[in-house]
């Protein structure tokens, strides 16, 4: 009966003696804010559209961590959708077309001549990109646009184009190869690639 | 003699350079037009300082440099600058991009030169802002600026020259070392003497026996005429294998030493230049010229006149190719570089740049056909063959699946594109145009999150400034109010006896109303009288009902008999009151209540006894008696009522008093 007392007052002690441990582990190694948000947010293109619904990235990696779906960042597309899926470890679905469609990327361009000056688009900028003042021609900060397209709509006179950003030099990079297989060969071509 | 080493892999394919090699440089006379594009460096592009229809002289600056990494463009020959245009760039993409475009006038006519006489006694710095004036790139193909690469922070032990050469097809140094050996070294004393005399080895393939006979003329020549200091110059031959011409390649052959991953020779103290920079730089130095001219090799079965040729920077291809007599039809494809790093050109009016060391006019079948390649059998000759010491068939798969992340992390960075993968490839896949697929999409992928960073950065500072700008609102009405309190308290205290105003205000409310009524008309005696009435009625009446109550009270003998006996002792004594002081108005107005009841009942009876007499005329048959009685009756009523009406007239002088 001893032994059976003995091993219930070991137990309870290591108990209290592991409890204690974790205990302080929780609060010395406590980790603030949301990880989990981080890491979402870190996925997100930034483009602060507004397109899921959210007022900005940040706020959807927040509703994604509470269980929003994933699938509602049309600028991010099925890149971001594959990369949520993978951090979240759910099934990649496809993009929710109630939200907007993938498009290519654009920035907003102000015709100078027709802006007379109302100030409108810089404050629905959500980055800061537009340059102006009342009265003065704005400008937009091409390297700062996100092409949310936010601005368009607030513009009065309608001198805001979404236009798609070109190819340079700097930024065109190589395709794929087309991937040919020897049983399903398309006709001779040259000028694919350079090796002799 | 020097010690030689090896690098891992490289690769023999037919040289294919005794086409070019056997005859000596012709200088190609100065074309029509000449298309020099702003950016032909890596870096950022150049500034035009021309304006279309200025007259340029050759070698005059046309457009400057931009910010660190950057390099000055000169025009190669004079003439009326006829437009800034956009023009097909030489790059593997085939875009187009600004160009100045001169047509010469065929005077060749130069600026005003600066020769330097006596270079030793320059400084580094004059040396390197000499270098920069010139525009001086690597003349090897990538064309890096030379004064960036030579503005080091850290010791240089080695000079490297890369004379090697190794690509097939290309002879234009070796062709610049047999005729410009003099000049070579003393543009690489020069290089010496801005690095701090580091000694230097000159790297150059065994397949180059000429120039290498050169060399050592030029060394012997040069040292017999100079001081001992520069006898740290060496020519190292070593086996020709490609690409032994690699900057880290060269680097390991010649020192023994590995450039560290994502690092620069300088790194390791070394510093390598292309043996057609250091002409570049005798060029720049001692005769005062900037870079506006180059060797650039035609070659390829299509060329009649396969050879080297001095050609002008921005000479379009078109143009050389016609002096070269390349017949165009029989071209199948057009390279620009060699054929296992060059690329294709399609547009001939392409410009040759600084970088441009080659065109290969292949004819057909000269070049092998990539266009049908068959699956990976895992056969690992990529890896053997691999001179960065790279796994090419991981990254292979890797590019293929799109997995950017773990190309990445097997070095896909240390690739330098020589295109060995693919030459021992029995499969015959194009290796280096996934490499560079990848290499490109890690680059936008790593530009976007650059990108997506910054945005994120505005961002928040814009809600950030938001909120602030809310606080700081809301921070000052809070203190607004409480300057006006502050007023407020200040204004009571200087003046204690002013009210409070709202009580000010009742006071002033209750006062016009009592105004009004002191105002409104005295009420007549007859409302008076009516009020006394009804106050005398009203009290009367209570006294009645109380009266009943306690005699019901006596009658049951109940315990509130006392109480309502007091009651009604004092209603009495109300009534009384009422009753006296309506029997004083009465008397003050001069009214007989009595005497107008009597009055009145006197009207009433007269009034009634006339009707019935009227109805007894309509039935009754002695009419006549009957009509004098009414007679009688009517007569007594006006008597009554006028009675009345007198009495009811006394009040009158009593109202007016």
């Amino acid at each position: 009966m001893q032994t059976l007392y003995l091993a219930i007052v070991i137990l309870a002690l290591l108990a209290i003696i592991f409890g204690a441990i974790l205990g302080f582990a929780a609060i010395r190694f406590k980790v603030d804010g949301d990880p989990i948000v981080d890491q979402i947010d870190n996925l997100l293109p930034q483009t602060q559209c507004g397109q899921c619904g959210h007022p900005g990235c940040r706020p959807y990696a927040e509703a994604i961590a509470n269980g929003e779906a994933i699938n509602r960042c049309p600028p991010g597309g099925e890149t971001t959708i594959k990369a949520l899926a993978d951090l979240l470890d759910v099934e990649a679905i496809p993009l929710d077309a109630e939200h907007g469609t993938e498009a290519i990327r654009t920035i907003a361009y102000i015709r100078e001549d027709e802006c007379i000056g109302c100030t409108k688009c810089i404050q629905a900028c959500p980055v800061d990109a537009i340059l102006g003042a009342a009265k003065q021609m704005h400008t937009v900060i091409i390297d700062e646009c996100t092409g949310c397209d936010l601005c368009v709509e607030p513009c009065p006179v309608d001198c805001i184009d979404m236009i798609p950003i070109d190819v340079t030099p700097v930024s065109w990079h190589w395709q794929q190869p087309e991937q040919l297989i020897a049983t399903s060969r398309l006709p001779h071509s040259h000028g694919e690639s350079d090796h002799a | 003699m020097h010690k030689i080493w090896s690098f891992h892999g490289g690769v023999h394919p037919n040289e294919n350079k005794s086409q070019s090699n056997q005859l000596p440089i012709v200088v190609m006379p100065t074309p029509k037009q000449l298309v020099l594009p702003l950016s032909q460096h890596i870096g950022k592009a150049a500034k035009a300082v021309v304006e279309p229809g200025d007259y340029v002289l050759k070698g005059q600056l046309i457009a400057s440099a931009q910010g660190f990494v950057s390099a000055n463009i000169h025009a190669p020959s004079s003439g009326y600058v006829s437009a800034l245009a956009e023009r097909t760039l030489p790059h593997q993409s085939a875009l187009s991009g600004p160009c100045i475009i001169i047509d010469t006038d065929g005077k060749d006519q130069w600026v005003e030169l600066n020769p330097t006489t006596n270079p030793e006694s320059l400084s580094k710095s004059e040396l390197l802002n000499l270098i920069h004036a010139a525009g001086i790139t690597g003349m090897g193909g990538a064309s890096f600026p030379s004064a960036v690469k030579l503005q080091l922070k850290s010791d240089i032990h080695t000079l490297i020259i890369n004379a090697a050469e190794c690509e097939p097809y290309i002879t234009a140094d070796d062709r610049l070392m047999r005729e410009y050996a003099d000049q070579i070294i003393v543009g690489i004393q020069l290089l010496q003497q801005l690095l701090g005399q580091p000694r230097c080895l000159i790297g150059i393939e065994d397949n180059k026996p000429e120039a290498i006979t050169a060399l050592n003329l030029a060394l012997s020549h040069n040292i017999g005429q100079q001081t001992a200091q520069h006898t740290n110059i060496e020519v190292c031959v070593i086996p020709t294998k490609y690409p032994s011409g690699g900057e880290k390649q060269l680097v390991e052959i010649l020192t023994g030493h590995q450039v560290p991953h994502g690092g620069i020779p300088a790194n390791i103290g070394i510093v390598c230049q292309n043996v057609g920079t250091a002409k570049a730089i005798f060029d720049a130095i001692i005769k005062g010229q900037p870079l506006i001219k180059r060797i650039t090799t035609v070659t390829g079965k299509a060329a009649a006149n396969a050879g080297n040729y001095q050609v002008l920077i921005g000479t379009q291809v078109e143009d050389l190719l016609a002096f070269a007599k390349v017949d165009l039809t029989r071209t199948s494809r057009l390279v620009m570089g060699g054929p296992m790093m060059g690329f294709t050109i399609q547009d001939t009016q392409t410009p040759l740049v600084k970088g441009s060391n080659c065109i290969l006019a292949a004819a057909d079948l000269e070049l092998a056909s990539v266009a049908d390649h068959h699956a990976c059998i895992r056969c690992g000759q990529c890896e053997v063959a691999c001179p960065a010491d790279l796994l090419p068939q991981q990254l292979f798969w890797f590019a293929k699946a799109e997995e950017f992340e773990k190309a990445q992390d097997h070095n896909l960075s240390d690739c330098i594109e020589c295109g060995a993968c693919a030459w021992v490839c029995p499969s015959q896949i194009p290796l280096v145009q996934y490499y560079r697929y990848a290499k490109g999409r890690v680059k936008s992928i790593n530009s976007e999150a650059h990108l997506a960073e910054l945005a994120r950065m505005r961002f928040e500072t814009r809600e950030q400034r938001l909120a602030d700008e809310k606080s700081a609102k809301e921070e000052k009405r809070k203190i607004r109010a409480v300057a006006a309190a502050a007023v407020q308290a200040a204004k009571r205290a200087a003046n204690p006896t002013a009210e409070d105003p709202i009580a000010a205000a009742l006071a002033r409310v209750s006062k016009q109303k009592q105004e009004q009524q002191t105002a409104a008309a005295p009420k007549s005696s007859e409302e008076v009288y009516k009020e006394l009435k009804t106050a005398a009625a009203i009290t009367r009446t209570k006294l009645k009902k109380t009266s009943t109550a306690l005699a019901n009270a006596k009658a049951k003998d109940h315990e509130q008999e006392a109480s309502l006996q007091q009651t009604v002792d004092q209603l009495t004594v109300k009534a009384e009151a009422a009753q006296a002081e309506l029997k004083a108005y009465e008397a003050k107005l001069g009214l007989d209540p009595e005497k107008e009841k009597i009055l009145l009942v006197a009207v009433a009876k007269t009034n009634a006894a006339i009707r019935k007499l009227e109805k007894t005329l309509a039935t009754a048959e002695d009419s006549q008696a009957l009509g004098e009685d009414i007679t009688e009756a009517k007569a007594a009523h006006q008597i009554a009522t006028q009675a009345l009406a007198d009495h009811q007239a006394k009040p009158a002088p009593a109202q007016e008093s």
